[in-house]
C-alpha cells in the first residue's frame, strides 16, 4: 500500500484541521495509508475532530518523524505551509523526501501568502495549492481536489 | 546516548540566542552578520543530531576563534531562532564536510 504523510504546522489557523481531515479522507480514498505528523497541539485538534479516528489512524510527532525520516520513507507528502515556520518544515520535509508533493499554502495577507508561495515554488518542485484564506477552507478544498487528482492516478 | 538539542537548549545556560521568534530569512541574515566563517548546508542535514530546518542553502556561522557555531533552529509555533552556541573542533569539521559550498 502507498503511505502519504500530511504534514501539519501551527494549528492557529482554523483551516488547517478540517482540510487536514479532508485530505486524509481523499487520500484514503484513493488507497493510500496515510500518517498525519505534528505538534501536540495540533495533534489534539485532529484527535477532537475525529474521535473514533476514521481518518487519524497513525500519528507523529512532527519532530520525532523529522528525525526518523529517510528518503522515500513515504510516497506521497501533504503539508500545510501557512507560516513562516510551517514552510521551512514543508522545505525541510521535501527535500528529505524527494517525493511527489503537496504544499497547501494561505494566508490572509495577500503580501506574505505571496512570499510564502515564493519560497516554496524556489525551493522545492511541490505542487502548490494555494488561497487567500484564514477561517473559510472551502477555496482550498476545491483545489486541493483538483490537485490530488492530477497527482494520484 | 545520542545528542539532544532540545534538551541541551533548555538545560544549559552557555549559548546565546541572536534573534528569536522570528523568520527564517532574518535569522538566515543575523547568522551571517555574526560568524567569521560561513558555510551552506541541505534542508534536513544532522549538526548535533539534530536535523537543521530552513529553506536552502542554510548558513550555518562558524566562530572557529570563540569555539561556536551559530544554527537556525524552528519550532512549528515559535518560528525561527538564531543560535550561537560551544561545540567541539570535531562538530565544525563534520559541518564542513557536509557543506554544500
Amino acid at each position: 500500500m502507498k503511505k502519504a504523510l500530511i504534514l501539519l504546522g501551527c494549528p492557529e489557523s482554523p483551516s488547517q484541521t478540517p482540510l487536514a481531515v479532508y485530505a486524509a479522507y481523499q487520500l484514503k480514498k484513493k488507497g493510500f495509508e496515510v500518517t498525519i505528523a505534528g505538534t501536540p497541539s495540533a495533534m489534539k485538534l485532529m484527535e477532537i475532530s475525529d474521535p473514533e479516528e476514521h481518518y487519524l489512524t497513525f500519528k507523529i510527532d512532527i519532530d520525532s518523524c523529522l528525525g526518523d525520516l529517510d528518503q522515500g520513507s513515504y510516497d506521497l507528502l501533504l503539508g500545510f505551509a501557512h507560516k513562516d515556520a510551517a514552510v521551512s518544515y514543508f522545505v525541510t520535509f521535501y527535500h528529505i523526501l524527494q517525493v511527489p508533493s503537496i504544499a497547501m499554502v494561505f494566508e490572509k495577507d495577500p503580501q506574505l501568502l505571496e512570499e510564502f508561495e515564493k519560497q516554496v515554488e524556489e525551493s522545492t518542485g511541490a505542487k502548490i495549492v494555494s488561497a487567500r484564506a484564514y477561517h473559510n477552507p472551502t477555496p482550498l478544498r476545491v483545489k486541493l481536489d483538483r490537485a490530488i487528482e492530477e497527482m494520484v492516478i | 546516548m545520542s545528542f539532544c538539542l532540545e534538551t541541551y537548549l533548555q538545560q544549559s545556560d552557555d549559548y546565546q540566542i541572536l534573534l528569536s521568534r522570528a523568520g527564517f530569512k532574518d535569522c538566515a541574515k543575523i547568522i551571517q552578520e555574526n560568524a567569521s566563517e560561513i558555510v551552506f548546508i541541505k534542508p534536513g542535514e544532522k549538526i548535533l543530531g539534530a536535523r537543521i530546518i530552513g529553506i536552502p542553502p542554510i548558513p550555518i556561522g562558524i566562530n572557529e576563534e570563540k569555539g561556536t557555531i551559530i544554527i537556525p533552529y524552528t519550532k512549528p509555533c515559535y518560528g525561527t531562532a538564531a543560535v550561537e552556541l560551544p561545540v567541539e573542533l570535531e562538530e565544525i569539521e563534520k559541518i564542513k564536510a557536509v557543506a554544500t559550498s
